[in-house]
Order: C-alpha cells, then structure tokens, then sequence
C-alpha cells in the first residue's frame, strides 16, 4: 500500500494509490454522498452518478464519480464546487423522478433543494418502488456470496434486478445479502414464525439452540459449510449466543 | 493448401497466381454486397452463369467472372461493373443479362437504358470512374471493395494482399508503433483518438499477456461502411490486426461483428480459415517467431456494445455494460490485460500505411486528420450511398458534388453527422471542412461517419426527438443520467412537437444537457445531449416558433399544422378529393377545392398529389 498526499477541498491528506477518492474523503472525515457503492466490493460504484466531484490531474479538470476515481499522485479534489453541486442536484432530481417513493432518495434531494421534481414520475405501472438500478445486490450475490441468484435484466428504464426468467432461483440461498446491500430498501425480505420469504422463496430458517431464535435459513448454512468446509455445528447458535 | 513459411515463397506465390490471370480478359463482376444480394443480385449472377454457358463462353478461358464486395451505391443495385472498359450498369435485372453478354460483354457496345444518368445535367456516363458519385472520392479503406472476391485470398494477394505484414514482420514493433504514430492515422470508430498513441500506451504496460479487438458492432442507424468492408474485403481487416497484434505484442485477436451483419461473418470467418491455412494466422507467421490467431465473437443487437468497455463485457460473456475508463482498455481491457481495440476501417488502413509508408498517407487530409474517411450519405440528396474522401473536404462539397445535390431541387437545411449522439449542421456552416475537429467544435462530431442530408421540409424538433426517442430505447440503463434523463428529454420535445411546449423548455432541456454531458458513465450518455444541443444551438428559432406561436414552420409536426387549398391555384381536378382517405375535400369539378379541416388527419396525400402546387401546409 503506496501511501500518497493528494489535495482535497484544499486539505493536503494521505491516501492509498489506486483506492478510490470517496474513500480517501471519507477516510479523512469529508463527506461526499453517494448510494450505489460499497467498500467492501470492489466491483461497486459508478453507477447513481451522485457521488461527483470535480478532479484535477495533470492541469486537465473533469468532473468523476469519486467511488471508482483512483487516487495517484498529484490529485486535487473538489467535492463541492458551484459545478458539481449543480450537476450532483440534476443527478437527484431524476433520481427522485424514478424511486419517489424512496425515502433515502427523497432526503438526499431534499438537502439540495428538491422537494418535488420538474419531470414526470415513474408511476403506475412504471413503478420501480425503491430500485435505483444500481445493482449492488447483484454484484453482492456474485462476488461476495458466489451463487449470482439474480441478476440485472433488461435495459434502459426498464433495468432491474431478478431471478432468471422472473422464475424461483434454484441457486438463491435466502441470506438476504442483496436486501441488506441495497442502498434504498428497494429488496423485500420478510421473516415470520421460522419463514424467510425473499425473490418469491419462501426459506426455512434455523434456530439458535440457546434462545430458540430462528436466525439463519438452513440453505445458507448448508452453502456455507459446502463452500468453505466451516463445522456444522459452529451455527448451532446465533451471533448473540456463540 | 501449403502454409506459406518464408517472404521469399509468399512473393513467388503471388507471381504464379499473377501469371495464372488472363490478362484484358472481357469480365463482368456483380456486386455481392447485402444491398445489391437484397435487390436481386443472386439472380442476376445466376443469370450471367447460364448465359455465359449458353453461348459456349468458358469463365476465365474467354471471360472473366466474379462477385465482389459493395460498391456503395447501393440505392442503384444490383451494379454490374464489366472491365477492362470500365463500364457501370445500374439496377440490372436478369432478362437483361443475354443483351449485356452479347452486346458488351462479347461485344464493345454500351446499352444506354442501364448506364447512370445525371438528374441535374440529363447526361448519360457509362464510365465507372467518371460518374460523379465515383469521380471525386479517394479510396483507400475501400481500395480493394468491388475490385475482389471477397472469398478469394488469391484476388486479395494480387492487389498486393499481405505485403504490408511481410514489410511489418522485418521491422522492430516499436518501429510499426512509430510509423503508425507518424501516419497521423485516428480511430474511426467515433473517437478519434490516434491509433499510434494508442498502441505505444498498450505495449508500455508490463503484461505477458495483451490483446487486439476490432470493433465491428457497427450501430449507427444509416451507417454501413463497416459492414461493407468486412463483407468486401475482409483480408485488410485480419491483415491489420496481424500487425497490430505484432506491434503491440499480443497473440490473441478478437473480432466482434454485429450478428445482424451474417454475410459480414461469413465472409470473415471464410477469410480466416484461408488466411491459417496459409500461414498467415497461427504459429510462427511466415517463418518468424510471432504467433497469433483471431476468434470471431458476435453481438447480440445492443447499441450499447459498440461502446469499447461495453463490448469487452461483451466478449467476456458478461452483459454489455460500459465501466469506467478511469483506467484505461490499454491498461485493463480484455479480461483486465492491456487490449488495443480499433473499429473496422482503422484497422483496415494499417496494411496500406506500413506497405506505403506514413509520408505516403499522412499527405491526404488536414492537419490535425490525416487520410481519407468514409462516409455513408444518406438522407434527401440524389446520390446516396458509401463515398471515401480525404479528410477535409466541405460538408457542400460532398453534398453537391458527389450527392449531387439536395433531392427534387429543394433546398439545403441541414447535415446530421455521427450517428444518434451527434449533432445537425446548418447550412449557413456547410463550408466547414469535414475532420475530427471541426465537426466536434461545431457542436457535431465525427462518430462512425454518418451523414444525413435534410432539406427545407424537415423539422429540426422533430429530429432531436427522433434521435433522443432512439437513445432513449438504446439507454443500457446503467446510469442515472442516461436512463432517466433521456426519456425526461424525449418528454419535453414531444409537448414542443405537439403544441404543449412552455416557455422555459428550452432552457430545462439545455439543463438536462448539461447533467447528461458531465455525469454520464459513457461515451454514449455524454453525448447523447448532441441533438437537442445542436438544433437550440443553430434553429432555436424553431423551437421558439413551436412554443411561442404555436407554429412548425417547416409543416412536419402535425399538431402544429393545418392543411388548406389556395383557392387561386387550385384548378378543380378533383383529384385530391378522390385520394383523400377521410373523404374531407369538397368541391364542383373545375371549382376551387376546400379542406374540412375538423376532419382532416393531415396525411399529406393532397399535398403530394396535387399538380398545381395548390395545397398549403401552414
């Protein structure tokens, strides 16, 4: 890990080459908003387009997406230039036109002055619910969890996430990674008396032997030991009881 | 068939094969392209084989015969070009072929009836090289197109065929990269960015592995020069990925073509078979140490995939999805290994710029774009079809000289120019030379070369929001920009086309311009805002005219228009009335017509019938 000195919002502060701007900000207590990445995948980002910011290298500034911009030597970032604040507000303002019933999506364009968008809503039966589209929850399901039980279908407006043919995935082992992973909430995942019902599945779920809890659908426990060999009984109890 | 493992035995290939031609022999060549096969070529050189037969004539004993690639004219097909006199005729039909055989092709006679005749001046031209369309275009990207049989490497070798890669195989490939670099030469595919550059970037990073890929998923509406020189001439393609492969080292092409484009496959996948057996593909090419071989992979109909981080997704057998060239495909490409990827017609001039030199190319063209382009013109001008001129030639000239002007005399509006993402250019800017940089500081840009010619009777609204309804159904999606402001955009055109425009539209669609141009993933979402930026740029007052008065002035949106009839002009033929699908026009025969506009549909029919000019469109 190269650690170097970049320049942001006029800070001179440390950062690994190659990590992406917005973890170098945030790494250094600067806040820039963004939906469509997580660090822990690196496949992540670019995508929402919120997250821009104004980049200057080698005398040439461009407005980036700080999630998968990669910090190198002689970097100046602007995270909130008149530029990029106008920009970043046009980038909410649609995203609110698609997911207005997102709260997450209505907040963050509420702090930059949208209450109500000048476009047409994506309504009735063009209705996303929450998805922004970004597929977090697919790259989760393929590159953490490694079964890729849904995936992103279609294109343009019509782009969302799902199992194949809209079917029951065979391959889906109820974790609810990708509902966790979304940034809106736009997953559905539900668990009662024993039941993890998620993608149409219906799991059932294995209990704590100490509270009784049921915590963990059997399928993903099964996945777990096939795939890295881990004792059965280590999920004998919950988090809370090991 | 024997590889071919030495320059010496290449060269004494090619004289037997030369020695083997019959020299002035009377031929006839049929144009093979998918325009002319669509209108009836197969028939016509079925017709030509049984005539030939027929009359006791023997193919290459006592007549030359073949099938070759597009000739770009398409409109005229199926062409039949006869050498060595050079003659061209147009849209021939199988009951013709007996009177060519035996007037013109046993025979020096020309048949009037099928030779192309001026629609301005009413002259006949029967020369190929003569026809205005032909006359003043340069080829060198289509060198060889309706010249060889694109499924013969012996015809590809006799117009001096892989005598740019023996040249390319004893020289240093930093030495290839720095004659490429000198050539001037810049992708053709849209970009423009300087092929050489490209490959010195490539070679720099330190990889054992690296890539070539040739972009044929030609997408542009309109736009085919690529398809027609993987159909016509698909040896100067894999000629100049074997270079570029050797140059930038790499061992493994890719070649990934649209599958809407068979006839392209097929002919490519034919020329690569030849090509390995004869050793110009596969281990130790011509007797060197270089190995290389190229695979063909085929698109699935996503406009999206001609976009280069979508079609290495693509060929990974991933979805089609662009990513973001923070990194470049010359770092990570392919698999995540440096990767040269150059369209079709790049690739195409590698083979003529090592075998003639950089000097020799970079002498055509302007400064900043060296060589030739081709062009496809299409649209309301006379002459359509595929034309390949230097770099730096006006938009005027190619439109009057070579297109022999706007269709039926009307007059000249616009050029649209680059595919759906790029921009229309007025007429009062026609004399501004076609390159890279003028076109992109136009506020237009190069793209894959397309060039749609519009006359006073089109509505520059209305083709932003064509352009933007396009986008709008090729939008991969991906980003938010893209996808969601696209069909906000297509929106907002569609209320100014139909009478629902406000007064602030048009500075709302420049600001959704201005979030597609700075926050779009792609090349595609940031210049996707090209048409509408285009059209406020040159004919806001158009949009103005929609908006404010209500009106279209140039009486295509049909909200915005009426249809009436001069009552001076109108001669009373009645023949309008009985054409009109709504039975809406009345009047006493040699009387003054009048339209019933509550039920008029404004079809057009009245308009285009009329003798006497006497219908109003307002």
């Amino acid at each position: 890990m190269e650690k170097i000195t970049i320049i942001i919002d006029g800070k001179q502060v440390e950062a690994v080459k190659d990590q992406p701007v917005l973890m170098a900000a945030r790494e250094n207590g600067i806040d820039i908003p963004a939906l469509c990445h997580h660090p822990e995948l690196e496949s992540s980002g670019g995508s929402c387009r919120v997250c821009l910011v104004e980049a200057v290298q080698g005398g040439r500034s461009r407005i980036v997406t700080s999630c998968n911009y990669p910090v190198r030597a002689g970097l100046e970032v602007n995270t909130s230039t008149d530029q990029v604040m106008k920009i970043r507000k046009g980038v909410l303002e649609l995203l609110l036109c698609r997911v207005p019933d997102s709260e997450v999506v209505r907040g963050l364009a509420s702090k930059y002055g949208i209450d109500e968008p000048r476009f047409f809503k994506d309504e009735g039966e063009n209705n996303r619910y929450k998805c922004i589209a970004c597929s977090l929850c697919t790259q989760v399901c393929e590159d953490v969890v490694g079964v890729s039980a849904i995936s992103m279908q279609n294109r343009g407006v019509e782009k969302a996430p799902g199992t194949p043919f809209h079917k029951d995935s065979q391959a889906c082992i109820g974790c609810g990674a990708c509902a966790y992973a979304c940034p809106t909430g736009a997953i559905s995942m539900k668990d009662s008396k024993g039941v993890r019902t998620i993608w149409g599945r219906k799991f059932k779920m294995a209990a704590c032997s100490v509270c009784g809890k049921p915590y963990i659908p059997q399928a993903q426990v099964d996945w777990i030991v096939k795939t890295t060999g881990k004792d059965r009984a280590f999920f004998d109890k919950c988090p809370d009881h090991r | 068939m024997k590889a071919i493992t030495s320059f010496e035995q290449l060269e004494g290939y090619r004289e037997r094969v030369k020695a083997a031609q019959k020299k002035d022999l009377p031929s006839v060549l049929i144009c093979f392209g998918t325009g002319c096969q669509a209108n009836g070529a197969v028939a016509v050189a079925e017709a030509f084989r049984e005539e030939i037969e027929r009359k006791g004539l023997k193919v290459d004993v006592n007549v030359g015969f073949k099938t070759t690639g597009c000739h770009g004219y398409c409109e005229n097909g199926p062409l039949v070009v006869l050498r060595p006199k050079d003659v061209l005729y147009l849209k021939v039909k199988p009951k013709d072929v007996p009177e060519i055989v035996e007037k013109s092709l046993v025979g020096s006679e020309i048949i009037e009836k099928l030779v192309y005749k001026d629609v301005n001046t009413g002259e006949s031209v029967a020369q190929y090289h003569e026809i205005p369309f032909y006359k003043y275009q340069k080829r060198i990207a289509l060198r060889n197109i309706g010249n060889v049989d694109p499924r013969s490497i012996d015809d590809y070798l006799l117009c001096d065929g892989y005598k740019g890669l023996a040249r390319a195989l004893t020289m240093r490939p930093e030495d290839i990269v720095s004659e490429v670099e000198k050539s001037g030469l810049r992708g053709r595919g849209g970009g423009g960015f300087p092929t050489g550059t490209k490959w010195r970037s490539c070679r720099a990073v330190d990889s054992d592995v690296r890539y070539v890929m040739c972009n044929g998923d030609e997408g542009d509406p309109g736009a085919f020069m690529d398809r027609s020189i993987m159909e016509g001439d698909p040896h100067s393609v894999i000629e100049g990925m074997i270079i570029g492969g050797y140059a930038v080292g790499a061992k493994q092409g890719y070649i990934y073509v649209r599958d809407e484009y068979p006839l392209a496959v097929k002919n490519l996948q034919a020329a690569l078979a030849d090509a390995r057996a004869m050793g110009f593909l596969g281990d130790k090419i011509l007797g060197s140490d270089f190995s290389f071989d190229i695979r063909i992979s085929r698109g699935g109909g996503a406009f999206v995939c001609g976009e280069s981080s979508a079609l290495m997704r693509s060929l990974e057998g991933k979805v089609g999805e662009p990513r973001a060239k923070y990194i470049r495909s010359v770092e990570k490409g392919l698999y995540d290994k440096p990767s040269v990827l150059n369209n079709v017609e790049t690739w195409n001039n590698i083979p003529v710029i090592i075998r003639n030199g950089a000097d020799w190319y970079a002498s055509f063209g302007t400064r900043g774009s060296k060589g030739t382009k081709v062009f496809s013109l299409v649209g309301k001008v006379n002459n359509t079809g595929l034309v390949e001129v230097p770099m730096g030639i006006s938009i005027r000239e190619l439109v009057e000289k070579i297109g022999g002007g706007v269709l039926n005399g009307k007059k000249f509006k616009a050029v649209q120019t680059g595919g759906p993402s790029g921009g229309c250019i007025p007429d009062s800017e026609a004399d501004l030379p076609v390159d890279f940089d003028s076109l992109t500081q136009a506020g237009s840009m190069m793209g894959s070369g397309g060039i749609i010619v519009m006359d006073e009777n089109t509505c520059m609204v209305d083709v932003a929001k064509y352009f933007i309804g396009f986008l709008v159904e090729e939008s991969c999606g991906k980003c938010t920009p893209c996808r969601d402001g696209l069909p906000r955009m297509h929106r907002i055109l569609s209320d100014i086309t139909e009478g629902r425009g406000r007064e602030e539209d048009i500075e709302t669609l420049t600001e959704l311009c201005d979030v597609l141009t700075c926050a779009a993933l792609c090349g595609l979402g940031s210049s996707a805002a090209n048409p509408v930026l285009s059209t406020v740029r040159y004919f806001r007052d158009e949009y103005e005219a929609h908006i404010r008065d209500g009106k279209c002035p140039a009486g295509v949106c049909k909200s915005l228009i009426t249809y009436s009839i001069d009552a001076a002009a109108c001669t009373g033929c009645t023949l309008c009335a009985k054409k009109c699908p709504q039975q809406c026009i009345t009047g006493e025969r040699k009387g003054a017509h009048v339209i019933d506009a509550s039920a008029c549909i404004k079809c057009g029919v009245c308009k285009d019938v009329c003798n006497f000019d006497a219908v109003r469109v307002e």
